[in-house]
């Protein structure tokens, strides 16, 4: 009873505040303020856990250094003992227990099947990716007599810390957890304030836009390449949720004994040079590949969509300066751009790949979005809406972004497309994610192994077809979202 | 009055094209010079024992010591002067040398594939706008759409086996060459201008050009198609047919024309991303262009070669797009006038 007593005056309040002159906006806004400051200390408090657990993890023990050899009369080398160390630690190659007279030291060092060569007694050196590598120490003396010594030296895997392996949960814990919480502070304050928690007018507003969403799917269903895409990626987004659980064998472990064979019952496709199920890799990297074109297209759209309305809305120098810069970057190849920005990045694992290609892939969005912007900033409703005094930031959240998101959507899924393509030839010439397995990598496998010469066409040609199909299918899509989305094209 | 602005509009775009090649070159500058590692270790032996005081000189003579806006100066002036420095890895040739070398290659395979995906590309977009929802257009475009989604390396890879062995037993299948430029095993290695050298490298060609080609007549034949739907909608499309012109001369004389502006940039961006990335083909065919020599760069780190490629594509880039501006102001008046 009380309550509902509660709520009635509070109308009651409204409207005659209403009635002096305070928007329902303004005193909607004043409710929530308390929210968007919980909301923006839970959100510091996640950053700040996060910003700790990406903290550097503490060194590793100085490596072992050299030992003595016995005196013959020629040089002797010694290159010390094998070692043992992680990727990306320092370590010492120390040929200072060879014994000679005015000696040369040269090592050779082969690592992922290239060799290199350093001169002098010490060497420091790391690696970035787990594996095995040779040195070799040879030593030359003033008379030109040579002796070498060999040592093997394993890359190991850094320990996984408790934060490395539940990184992934905690992040989207925290970022669903934030939601939740804003969502749980607004539906209090609301109710607290004896206002309904959805007002009519936003039931209202909803309802309409998810109609228009509906009539955009009903067009899109009733497009042929429109279907055929939908088909198509919903019969890939299946396989990535599904097909990693469903994978015949473990695709991380090897089996060295059982490499390079040829499709049989066990094996549908066939197995690798790591020994692995080729056909279970091929489900398994589903998932990889369309996750590294969904989230890096994302990025990019979503940096490029920052980009092109800041620049289109903004005008002026800082328009030119923002466009001139635009254009240098996609002005600057493509490819020598990702390997430059891979040298900064460091390790490539598969965020990093993902970072790669999504960084480098706004500024074709960002011209398009700001071409957009410049003509909606001229219509007559940003006009007006100036006239009542919408603040700017007001202007482009509720005018100019809604305009052009329909053009943003669509890019954004030909974006996926181009960029599981960027993915594929990445690993291709070399940059591949370590210790993943996407359909980009399986091909740079396949091809490396000479896997057509050698009477194993199903090893290449199977996930270039997935990839080929997938790409298919957001275009397809992409083209009739376009199709529909842009008013210029409708007609037709 | 519009000779006046159009004079204009030409001098913004020129300020323009130099702001940005001027941006490029600083960018390129920063990339290089932020990298880890000392520059002069890169070209001293190293051994502990190479004299300090040598080593200094050498820092000396490349301007390494001087402050970084100095050392901009420098990087500048040297670019400009085409003294692009020597390679790391390949004997200390010259870089200017050894991209253009490989430039002459690459604009051989490019300018050939180009001009046929631009004949066959605005053809079949022509015909399947012109017969639209018509078995040739639902062929074309869906084969069109196919090859777009492929990835380049592999398509190359598939034409090389395919072109290799006699297929599936067939012994009139053709066996092209799919390695390298010219027999150079045959025919010796120094390049002459005579006909069986010409020949072969003419057979060369003919699988990476046609990789190269099938990969962007997709683009091109599906956005002339596009183009030109749009423009037949139109209502004076409408008048032309109705003053009685036949088909071919509505499409010929008012549909083409007002249908080339989009074709004009799209062609003008594919041939710049081609000159500084027929990347993967190259490497499939071990072609000797740029795209071969940059990705051999990223393997040895040879920074000098690779900053050079990313000038090289980026000035690329930018001219194209200054090219298919004037044309488009030359066959779109009305952009001369705004």
């Amino acid at each position: 009873m009380g309550t509902k007593q509660f709520t009635g005056t509070s109308r009651e309040a409204s409207a005659t505040v209403h009635l002096t002159g305070s928007t329902r906006l303004e005193r909607y806004r004043r409710r929530t303020r308390p929210a968007r400051f919980v909301f923006a200390l839970a959100m510091a408090v996640f950053l700040s856990v996060l910003l700790v657990s990406l903290a550097p993890v503490a060194c590793q023990d100085e490596p072992h250094v050299a030992s003595v050899a016995a005196v013959l009369d020629g040089p002797v080398a010694d290159a010390g003992e094998n070692l043992t160390i992680l990727v990306g630690e320092k370590f010492i190659l120390n040929g200072s227990g060879s014994t000679g007279t005015d000696l040369n030291y040269t090592w050779s060092i082969l690592y992922e099947s290239r060799t290199k060569t350093y001169y002098g007694m010490v060497v420091e050196l790391s690696f970035p990716r787990p594996g095995g590598s040779e040195a070799n120490l040879t030593v030359t003396d003033n008379s030109s007599q040579t002796s070498w010594d060999k040592i093997d030296i394993v890359i190991n895997e850094p320990p996984k810390t408790f934060l490395d392996k539940y990184l992934t949960t905690i992040l989207f814990g925290g970022i669903l957890g934030g939601i939740a919480l804003y969502i749980l502070v607004v539906v209090i304050l609301r109710l607290r304030s004896g206002q309904d928690v959805i007002s009519a007018a936003r039931r209202e507003k909803t309802m309409l836009a998810g109609r228009r969403y509906l009539v955009i799917i009903k067009k899109v269903l009733r497009n042929p390449m429109g279907l055929i895409g939908v088909l198509v990626l919903t019969f890939f987004g299946l396989l990535a949720i599904f097909g990693p659980y469903i994978t015949p064998y473990d695709v991380k472990e090897q089996h060295l004994t059982e490499t390079f064979l040829m499709p049989s019952k066990q094996y549908w496709l066939g197995t690798d040079n790591k020994g692995i199920d080729i056909f279970s890799e091929l489900l398994y990297g589903a998932r990889t590949s369309m996750l590294v074109g969904t989230v890096s297209a994302i990025i990019a759209s979503v940096l490029g969509a920052i980009v092109g309305l800041y620049s289109g809305y903004v005008g002026g120098w800082k328009d030119e300066v923002v466009m001139r810069l635009n254009d240098v970057v996609l002005s600057i190849p493509w490819l020598v751009l990702m390997i430059i920005v891979a040298a900064f990045v460091g390790e490539i694992d598969l965020t990093g790949i993902i970072l790669i290609i999504g960084l480098t892939g706004w500024s074709y969005t960002a011209r398009m979005v700001r071409a957009q912007v410049l003509s909606v900033k001229e219509r007559q409703y940003v006009e007006r809406a100036r006239a009542i005094g919408s603040s700017e930031m007001s202007i482009i959240r509720r005018h100019i972004f809604p305009n052009t998101f329909p053009l943003i959507f669509a890019n954004t899924i030909l974006t996926v497309a181009v960029s599981i393509l960027s993915e594929s030839t990445l690993s291709f010439l070399g940059m591949r994610p370590s210790n993943e397995v996407t359909w980009g990598t399986m091909l740079s496998f396949a091809s490396e192994a000479s896997a057509f010469q050698t009477g194993r066409q199903w090893w290449i040609l199977a996930p270039g077809l997935c990839i080929v199909v997938v790409v298919l299918g957001f275009t397809l899509l992409g083209y009739a979202l376009d199709e529909i989305l842009n008013p210029k094209l409708r007609r037709r | 009055m519009a000779r006046k602005s159009f004079r204009r509009m030409i001098a913004k775009r020129v300020i323009n094209v130099i702001l940005t090649v001027f941006g490029i070159m600083i960018l390129n500058f920063c990339l290089i010079h932020f990298m880890p590692g000392d520059p002069i270790n890169n070209v001293i032996p190293r051994t502990s024992k190479f004299d300090p005081a040598l080593k200094w000189e050498l820092k000396e003579k490349f301007h390494l010591n001087a402050s970084l806006p100095e050392q901009l100066g420098w990087y500048l002036y040297n670019t400009v002067t085409l003294d692009w420095g020597t390679s790391y890895s390949l004997s200390a040739r010259p870089v200017f040398d050894i991209i253009m070398t490989d430039l002459r290659w690459t604009l051989l395979l490019v300018g050939i594939s180009t001009v046929f995906t631009i004949l066959m590309g605005m053809a079949v977009g022509a015909y399947s706008a012109y017969r639209r929802g018509g078995a040739f257009d639902i062929t074309a475009t869906s084969t069109s759409l196919f090859f777009y989604g492929m990835p380049t390396f592999w398509f190359a890879m598939i034409l090389q086996v395919a072109f290799t062995q006699p297929l599936f037993g067939m012994d009139w299948w053709p066996r092209l060459p799919s390695s390298g430029y010219y027999d150079t095993d045959k025919l010796g290695s120094e390049l002459k201008f005579t006909w069986p050298i010409v020949l072969s490298v003419a057979k060369h060609l003919i699988l990476p050009s046609m990789t190269l080609a099938i990969g962007f007549l997709a683009g091109v034949s599906l956005m002339m198609r596009s183009s030109l739907i749009d423009t037949m909608t139109d209502d004076y499309i409408l008048t032309a047919r109705a003053k009685g012109l036949t088909d071919y001369q509505v499409l010929r004389r008012h549909a083409l024309p007002n249908g080339m502006p989009p074709m004009v940039a799209l062609i003008a961006m594919d041939i710049a991303f081609v000159l500084g990335g027929a990347y993967q083909v190259e490497y499939v065919f071990n072609y000797p262009g740029i795209g071969y020599r940059t990705i051999a760069a990223i393997g040895d780190l040879d920074f000098p070669i690779l900053q050079f490629i990313v000038v090289i594509g980026g000035v690329a880039v930018v001219i194209a797009n200054f090219i298919a501006d004037m044309v488009l102001m030359y066959i779109d008046p009305r952009i001369k006038i705004s």
